[in-house]
């Protein structure tokens, strides 16, 4: 009985899932044939969204990569204070996202932001500036920093998991041989976490690519901002066609397969010590 | 002759310190920004829109968060009703998230039984996709079975989102427990749930510890799936209450920021206190 149980509720769930999957290609994908996707492509909302998510993509992905790194060589070593800066670390990526974008709406906030009144402040600016919902790439740049801010804890993480396991002789030798700081990091140390930096990658990969709650706060449904999963999330929920919606989660899916493909392929090499 | 290869005796290692720029760097990026929410919802409206703004609060107050906790009107009890919608969710959606994947995961590591492998792969496969691909799908399932503003509804889809990744970090750690002793409990007689309740489940606090935390931050942290899941105050979670106050112009910038705080003192005091073992789950979730 009770393996009988433990064998079911997996499967159960299992079946539950295929079940999603069959639904995506019910009637009003299949029938239509290619009809819903050609609509998408034609689309104005969706070609722009599109735009803005891959921007999305490559700042997030770039950004969260690169300070991912930094936070982890900081972490190295051991020192006082080490556990409670992985504390404050681990804060941001702990929140739920929609709260996280009212934290910042009250950084980048036209009349009352932080930014701005550091900005007049220091003198860089002489009045109040907009600075989201104004010029498309700063908007997208801004939004997509408070992503970033989720992101980072987890880049960091995985990268210093990967940072650990190097043995320390390694960087023994590379004294002896006389390499710099600088040469001990990129022929050394970057290339022997390049497992830890693709899994961190894709992590910021996958959720770069279905960004929504960030854009939807910081700068609702405008489309200086807007990403492929609030179309997505509009064209189901506010217009109601599901067959378009359902299409266009499919695109989105393959899309982020075959990119989490690309990354571990380019990026991922199984490393021996 | 053969060269001597000898390690020098008095080798100069970089000592492993502290480097200052990178712990001023994360003190600063993680915690100014949600300084500077708590110092603005510490101020009165009037003080919040002065320029350039208080970089503390002039004279400290409490009032946003009395009236959000204490006060009358919409607003408040919209966010004192979420607030129990959002922990009840969470709540049950972790202890079904974290039992389920309890069993699943020791029959994975432990047992054999036939489709084994494939189950075990396609519960992993569905982690692939991108959780929104099934939002559409759900919505549709949820109000065929009238489960729209429903817990059950929210927690039924919130267990089968994080049954996956918790399956598989309770799997990594119990596959690493040592067989020995669940093998001298089955010779000696015990039954495979004793052998998991008495011997297994005790081994597997800290790894049960952490896919708690991840599960229920994870279920705190939710959005679209509550927002299409949830029309009314009945089921809807602080997150999409709170977002909601945030489109509507008059609800000033201070009390708003008084809500966030309240929206994540929870998770923020859970990631402060428990890191270490948020730390391990996530590792232990992440190596595919």
């Amino acid at each position: 009985m009770f393996i009988l149980g433990l064998a079911i509720v997996p499967a159960v769930y299992t079946l539950a899932q295929s079940f999603f999957r069959v639904q995506e290609l019910d009637p009003p994908t299949r029938f239509n044939g290619l009809d819903n996707f050609r609509a998408l492509l034609t689309n104005p909302n969706v070609q722009g969204s599109a735009l803005n998510t891959v921007a999305y993509v490559v700042i997030g992905v770039t950004l969260s990569t690169v300070l991912g790194i930094v936070m982890a060589l900081t972490l190295q070593h051991r020192f006082r204070g080490r556990p409670v800066l992985i504390a404050a670390m681990i804060l941001p990526w702990a929140l739920p996202g929609v709260v996280e974008g009212i934290v910042w709406s009250g950084i980048w906030d036209a009349n009352t932001g932080l930014f701005n009144s550091a900005l007049t402040s220091f003198h860089l600016i002489d009045h109040y500036q907009v600075f989201l919902g104004g010029n498309r790439f700063l908007t997208i740049l801004l939004i997509e920093i408070v992503q970033v801010w989720q992101l980072t804890p987890l880049s960091a993480l995985l990268v210093l998991a990967a940072l650990q396991n190097i043995p320390g002789d390694l960087y023994e030798a590379a004294q002896l041989d006389g390499c710099s700081a600088w040469r001990t990091l990129t022929r050394v140390t970057l290339p022997l976490v390049r497992p830890g930096i693709a899994v961190a990658m894709v992590q910021s990969l996958i959720a770069t690519l279905n960004v929504f709650d960030q854009p939807y706060v910081l700068n609702g449904a405008a489309e200086t901002g807007a990403s492929v999963t609030m179309q997505t999330y509009f064209i189901s929920f506010q217009n109601l066609d599901f067959g378009q919606g359902y299409a266009l989660s499919l695109l989105i899916t393959v899309v982020t397969l075959l990119a989490s493909f690309v990354v571990v392929k380019v990026v991922y090499r199984q490393v021996e010590f | 002759m053969r060269p001597v290869v000898r390690r020098p005796t008095r080798l100069r290692l970089p000592r492993p310190r502290p480097r200052w720029f990178g712990i001023a760097f994360i003190l600063t990026w993680s915690l100014i920004p949600l300084y500077w929410t708590l110092n603005v919802s510490l101020q009165t409206d009037a003080q919040v829109g002065t320029r350039p703004a208080h970089y503390l609060p002039p004279a400290p107050t409490l009032r946003n968060y009395q009236a959000l906790l204490t006060g009358p009107g919409d607003v408040p009890g919209q966010i004192r009703r979420s607030a129990v919608n959002i922990v009840v969710e969470c709540g049950a959606a972790t202890v079904v998230t974290v039992v389920l994947a309890t069993l699943a995961a020791y029959a994975f590591a432990r047992m054999r039984f036939r489709g084994r492998g494939v189950l075990f792969y396609g519960v992993l496969g569905t982690m692939a996709l991108p959780a929104y691909a099934t939002l559409i799908p759900l919505y549709r399932l949820m109000s065929m079975l009238g489960l729209v503003n429903t817990y059950t509804g929210i927690v039924l889809v919130y267990a089968s989102g994080f049954l996956p990744l918790a399956t598989w970090i309770l799997h990594n750690y119990m596959a690493s427990l040592p067989l020995a002793i669940e093998e001298a409990a089955m010779v000696d007689g015990a039954s495979r749930l004793q052998v998991l309740w008495r011997i297994v489940l005790p081994l597997a606090v800290p790894g049960i510890i952490s896919t708690t935390i991840i599960t229920f931050l994870s279920a705190w942290g939710q959005f679209l799936f509550p927002l299409v899941l949830s029309s009314d105050i009945s089921s809807q979670p602080l997150t999409v209450v709170i977002t909601a106050l945030q489109g509507r112009h008059e609800v000033p910038y201070a009390l708003l920021s008084a809500a966030g705080i309240l929206a994540i003192t929870v998770p923020a005091a859970i990631a402060v206190s428990l890191n270490r073992y948020i730390v391990s789950g996530l590792l232990a979730g992440s190596v595919k």
